[in-house]
């Protein structure tokens, strides 16, 4: 037969692929697991395997500990097929009847994903302990031909991986025999548990266990009504047993079935119902129809389904877009003065580079002289060592002072992160908090030192001054001019350079860069997600001052400076991306770009079209 | 009075003195915060020790605890042998909970609240000595909310003394219960009872297993309270299980057993709580640990870049060494001719330096001039400077830079915060503070560093003037001079009588004077160069030696304080547990009661 749902079967299958896809997309998220959800677990557990099938029915014996499930299900059986004890919680793993020939037509284990099959060989093995989720089935020739019966484990015992089995049994059944007794049928875990079954739309068949006949008579009716009402389960047949211990023991306990709901004059029949020839008597396919489209309702439900989880996923990444535009609005540290690089270093360097663009005979005289000089100078220069102990070389002088602000604006970035973790914002705050923990920074300032002493300050200043005095030279026809105002311009300009870090990687903070108060001294903003620099005021700076010759010069000179500085406060801003926040800003990024993402589309889509066809196959 | 009785009042004693630790445990305090967390449990334990020290005498409140339907009020209608409390079919009978007492028992005195309780007065025997109470279950309750079963019970435990744990075939394993079963019974004996006899079959071997894992069992009683009922209003009396619960009940928890019960249930709190809170604090201590080595690790680091620098400049420094060590020589020699060369060598040397000590370029210079000039050079300096421009410049000079001590602080910082020590590490240390307590590291430094350097300069001297040395330059010195005096007093005595001509001229004076001048030189030269060989080597000793000392204190000794104070109170705790086991081990209770283990 096809059922009205053939068609939804391909789109249910497409939906599971998507959702496999978008939960590994959504682990950056850290949104609890989709196994475990009712609806991703029925999605999987019920509709998968069963939607395509043709009609079989699954029943499912259920209820809580010692209270005669296992004998319940002997009695279906017609056999001693399941184990029964005195003590609590003996049944461990679900036993399943199968009507012959049943397995070589359907793949049992894609019925019972989860599970590991094993084939039946006696009652106790169900009441061993073990890790996996064991299924133990066998072959019974009593039951139709289209119907699994199911033991399975209590739902309210103290082996809480028992309640796993119990309901991921319950999402693959289409019927459920609900075995309650007055003890019972009150429980908060065991109402929890049928009002999932009632969401469903499954089918119970309610056995009212160990009844005081004829005492209970009046009373059962009042406790079903409860439990009826608390879990919104509406029984189609409803069956009293006796509180017969020994009839139970001997498989020859009576089923007694009741009109429910109670008609006006009750008919206390004690006409003994076998609960299997009820079972087979059921409307299959109707039956089949019925809990397809109740677990399909579920999975689709607005407020508890799956949209639920799309919009959670939607939230979620709308909680990380505001928490990286936290990140992004404020500027982590800034350095009020970046160390300028000492002007003897300047100089000498453009010497160097002057003296390198020397050709022919001038070359040589410039080198003799240069020589006798230096020849000329050597004993006052360690002279003077001496005297006044060895000199430390400017460019280490200046080593020394970068280092200082290079520790100053760490010490703001931490401070500034210190700040971010306190404002509580539950996506940041685990993350700011490793990075500021005692063991990160250790290992931070320790790499940062070691890059710091390897960096090559030397070849940094000339490279720039080679690129400056290259681009100099073609600006300006009156180079020759150089020489004579180099020591002046060096003299004249001691700019102050001012660096601001913000992290606009995260999201976009173009109008946090600007603004940066534009006051007189070159300023620069590191972006330190990318590490690029932005000048804010520099360059008008720059033009003032460069209408005359000498002007220009120091213009150039300033020009100069600034760059460097703005070189070095990259360096930092590179060295802080990939050694502070290291994924931080691409984690961030993942998350918020994940509504977008194929696999959240193609979801979305698939939601609506399985929709559409549920709408359509109900009428 | 009796020896046992002694020995229960001491007992009593013993846990009234371990009462008044833990009040004054609770009363310190303490910056880190899971030691905070633990003196609020224990701060809300020593309220309710105390309403248990208040009630001590009155009557014990005896609670049914138990899942819905297992019968705990047929069980209680039997124990008194009336039906009082509404037990029934219904499912859950047991809303309003239902308290029963003797009419002559003062309730006030058990400071339960009793506007909330169903009250019955019974003129019973079993009733003499104890209070009943029939509690709703715990396990209809979905989520807790204010009017659910759930939360009137869990009002209900605290004023409860022994908890009679009922279930049945079909609960005994009910999950709900035994959770909420873990929670009510600290504080409380318990007695174990299986109801539902009649058509249950006996399961207390399989209960007793599980329940063993977390509780003392000493006994399980099976029993048919409708039965039991029935038997006492025919006038018989009941046999089984059920009498010996009744006994057990009646006679057992008669009231001189009362203050043994309450004080067993009282140093049962008083030990899970204490364990709870020890585990607490052993879960964060690895953290303080952490802290600790970082605190170390920095240390060591300040000693390390002082040391280093130490070595270097004692080693640049050869000038102060030699006229330190000249003058050492000097004063162990006595007075000699030689000596008084080498007197009048330093001598000259120390004015020369006495010019450059002004510019003696650092604390280490200073160190190696020796205290008592190097104090007078403070001085000046402390005059001619400010002391804080002072206080920087000593810190500098022993290589505890400015920057050296930010990224003290800069991780020390990230360990507090790791440790929790939130308090501590709210006042970070400016650059100014990190100066002064640099300085005042590099002052304990250099204070062990210039004994040795006087105990090694005292050293070296000794060695290098042993008696033999000093005779061979004394001899050498004044074989020299004892020549030129021949040559004169020859001249004087003889010459000038012999032959007046052969009388010395004046210019031999002159000459004998330069020859002599050089000669003196050239030994005092000589024997310097020896005072200073193998300097080198002694340098590097004395820098492993230095190197191998630990400061006593680091940059951050608040904070090192603040560690040494947290073990000290966790030690504390643990000892506090101790006593608590020791004294619960030793308190004789009725053995039937079950507990908590």
């Amino acid at each position: 037969m096809t059922s009205p749902y053939t068609a939804c079967a391909e789109l249910v299958r497409q939906l599971h692929l998507a959702i496999r896809q978008l939960e590994s997309h959504a682990m950056a998220m850290q949104t609890s697991p989709l196994k475990g959800r009712e609806w991703f677990e029925l999605l999987t557990r019920k509709l998968v395997p069963q939607l395509s099938d043709d009609a079989f029915l699954v029943v499912g014996v259920v209820g809580g500990t010692n209270i005669g499930k296992s004998v319940i299900f002997n009695h279906l059986a017609g056999c001693r097929a399941s184990a029964t004890s005195a003590f609590a919680s003996g049944t461990k793993h679900p036993v399943c009847l199968v009507p012959p020939g049943f397995e070589q037509k359907h793949d049992l284990a894609s019925i019972f994903c989860g599970f590991d099959l094993h084939a039946w060989s006696e009652a106790n093995a169900a009441l061993e302990d073990h890790r996996e989720h064991r299924l133990f089935w066998r072959t019974n020739d009593s039951i139709p031909s289209n119907l699994l019966i199911l033991d399975t484990p209590d739902i309210d015992g103290d082996v809480r991986v028992n309640w796993e089995r119990a309901d991921n049994i319950r999402r693959c059944a289409d019927v459920l025999v609900a075995v309650l007794t007055q003890q019972k049928y009150n429980d908060a875990v065991v109402k929890q548990f049928f009002r999932k079954a009632a969401e469903e739309d499954k089918v119970v068949l309610v056995v009212f266990n160990q009844v005081l006949l004829p005492d209970d008579e009046p009373y059962w009716p009042v406790w079903l009504q409860t439990f009826c009402q608390e879990t919104g389960i509406n029984p189609e047949f409803v069956y009293v047993a006796p509180a017969d211990r020994r009839a139970a023991e001997e498989n020859r306990l009576p089923f007694y079935l009741r009109d429910w709901p109670l008609r006006e004059s009750p008919n206390n029949l004690v006409e003994q119902h076998s609960l299997k020839t009820d079972l087979s008597a059921l409307h299959f396919s109707t039956i089949k129809l019925r809990t397809l489209r109740g677990s399909l309702r579920t999975v689709l439900n607005e407020r508890f389904g799956l949209p639920a989880y799309l919009a959670e996923v939607r939230s979620r990444s709308e909680e990380f877009r505001t928490a990286s535009a936290l990140l992004s609005t404020h500027e982590l540290a800034e350095s009020r003065e970046w160390p300028p690089v000492p002007n003897p270093v300047v100089v000498q360097e453009v010497r160097n580079w002057w003296q390198a663009q020397r050709e022919g005979w001038t070359k040589t005289v410039h080198n003799f002289y240069n020589a006798l000089g230096r020849g000329m100078l050597k004993p006052f220069a360690s002279l003077r060592d001496r005297l006044q102990g060895e000199r430390v070389p400017p460019l280490e002088q200046y080593r020394q002072r970068e280092w200082q602000t290079i520790l100053d604006t760490v010490e703001k970035v931490y401070e500034r992160l210190q700040w971010f973790s306190e404002l509580g914002n539950p996506l940041l705050q685990p993350r700011i908090d490793r990075l500021l923990n005692g063991k990160s920074r250790v290992e931070m300032l320790e790499l940062l030192k070691t890059r710091h002493d390897l960096t090559d300050l030397e070849f940094e200043v000339r490279s720039l001054i080679g690129a400056e005095m290259e681009a100099f030279r073609q600006e300006s026809p009156q180079s020759f001019q150089l020489m004579k105002w180099i020591d002046h311009g060096a003299a004249a300009v001691r700019p102050v350079t001012s660096v601001c870090l913000f992290v606009t990687g995260f999201g976009p903070a173009g109008h946090a860069v600007q603004s940066v108060a534009a006051n007189a001294a070159v300023q620069f903003a590191v972006d330190i997600a990318s590490g690029t620099v932005t000048a804010v005021a520099g360059e008008k700076a720059l033009s003032e001052t460069a209408a005359t010759g000498a002007g220009l010069f120091e213009a150039w000179f300033r020009r100069l400076h600034a760059r460097f500085a703005a070189k070095r406060a990259a360096w930092l801003g590179r060295m802080l991306k990939d050694h502070l926040f290291g994924t931080l800003p691409d984690e961030l990024q993942a998350a918020i770009s994940i509504p977008q993402s194929e696999a959240f589309q193609r979801v979305q889509f698939t939601i609506t079209q399985l929709q559409k066809e549920v709408t359509a196959a109900d009428g | 009075m009796a020896d046992s009785e002694l020995a229960q009042i001491e007992l009593f004693a013993e846990i009234d003195e371990l009462v008044d630790r833990l009040q004054r445990f609770v009363e310190m305090g303490s910056p880190w915060e899971p030691l905070s967390h633990c003196r609020a449990i224990l701060r809300r334990l020593l309220g309710r020790v105390e309403t248990l020290r208040i009630r001590l005498e009155a009557p014990l409140v005896v609670a049914t605890f138990g899942g819905t339907g297992v019968g705990k009020s047929a069980l209680v209608n039997a124990l008194v042998g009336r039906e009082c409390t509404r037990s029934g079919r219904e499912r859950p009978t047991t809303t309003l909970p239902v308290l029963i007492a003797h009419p002559e028992t003062n309730l006030d005195a058990l400071g339960v609240p009793l506007e909330e309780f169903q009250l019955v007065r019974l003129d019973v025997p079993i009733l003499r000595d104890i209070v009943i109470i029939d509690c709703p279950d715990p396990d209809t309750t979905e989520a807790e909310a204010v009017d659910t079963n759930l939360w009137r019970l869990h009002k209900l435990l605290p004023h409860c003394d022994v908890l009679l744990n009922v279930s049945t075939q079909q609960k005994y394993r009910s999950a709900r219960v035994s959770d909420e079963l873990r929670q009510a019974a600290e504080g409380c004996r318990l007695i174990f009872v299986q109801t539902h006899a009649d058509r249950d079959s006996d399961i207390r071997e399989d209960w007793r297993r599980q329940l063993s894992e977390n509780y003392a069992v000493p006994d399980v009683f099976f029993v048919d309270s409708p039965r039991a009922m029935l038997d006492q209003l025919a006038g018989r009396r009941p046999s089984g299980d059920f009498a010996r619960l009744q006994d057990l009940l009646t006679s057992r928890i008669a009231a001189s057993q009362r203050v043994q019960v309450r004080r067993a249930n009282l140093l049962d709190l008083i030990h899970s709580a204490i364990g709870h809170c020890r585990q607490h604090v052993t879960d964060h201590l690895p953290a303080i640990e952490k802290l600790e080595a970082a605190l170390e690790t920095q240390r060591q680091r300040l000693h390390d870049a002082m040391t280093a620098r130490l070595r270097d400049e004692l080693i640049a420094s050869q000038g102060l060494w030699e006229r330190r060590l000249l003058t050492s020589v000097t004063e162990h020699w006595g007075t000699s001719p030689f000596s008084s060369m080498l007197r009048v060598y330093s001598g000259l040397g120390s004015l020369i330096a006495s010019a450059t000590l002004w510019r003696a370029r650092s604390s280490v210079q200073m160190a190696l001039i020796g205290v008592v000039q190097g104090t007078r050079w403070l001085s000046a300096k402390h005059q001619e400077r400010e002391a804080e421009s002072n206080l920087q410049r000593v810190a500098s000079s022993l290589g505890l830079d400015d920057n050296l001590l930010r990224e003290s602080q800069l991780v020390l910082n990230g360990f507090l915060r790791d440790a929790k020590l939130t308090t501590v590490s709210s006042g970070s240390k400016t650059v100014q503070e990190l100066r002064q307590e640099a300085a005042r590291v590099e002052g304990q430094f250099l204070g062990d560093a210039s004994q040795r350097i006087d105990g090694m300069v005292d050293d070296v001297a000794k060695r290098r003037s042993g008696l033999l040395i000093r005779l061979w330059y004394e001899t050498l010195l004044m074989s020299l001079v004892v020549f030129v005096l021949y040559r004169i007093v020859r001249s004087f005595f003889w010459d000038s009588l012999s032959d007046p001509d052969k009388i010395l001229p004046t210019h031999f004076y002159v000459n004998a004077g330069v020859i002599l001048g050089i000669w003196a030189t050239i030994l005092v030269m000589l024997f310097t160069r020896r005072l200073r060989r193998g300097l080198q080597r002694q340098v590097e000793t004395l820098a492993t030696e230095l190197a191998r000392q630990r400061l006593e204190q680091g940059l951050f000794p608040g904070w090192e304080e603040a560690c040494r104070d947290i073990h000290e109170q966790c030690r504390t705790l643990i000892q506090l547990g101790e006593t608590a086991t020791q004294v619960r081990d030793r308190l004789a209770i009725p053995s039937s009661f079950g507990a908590p283990r």
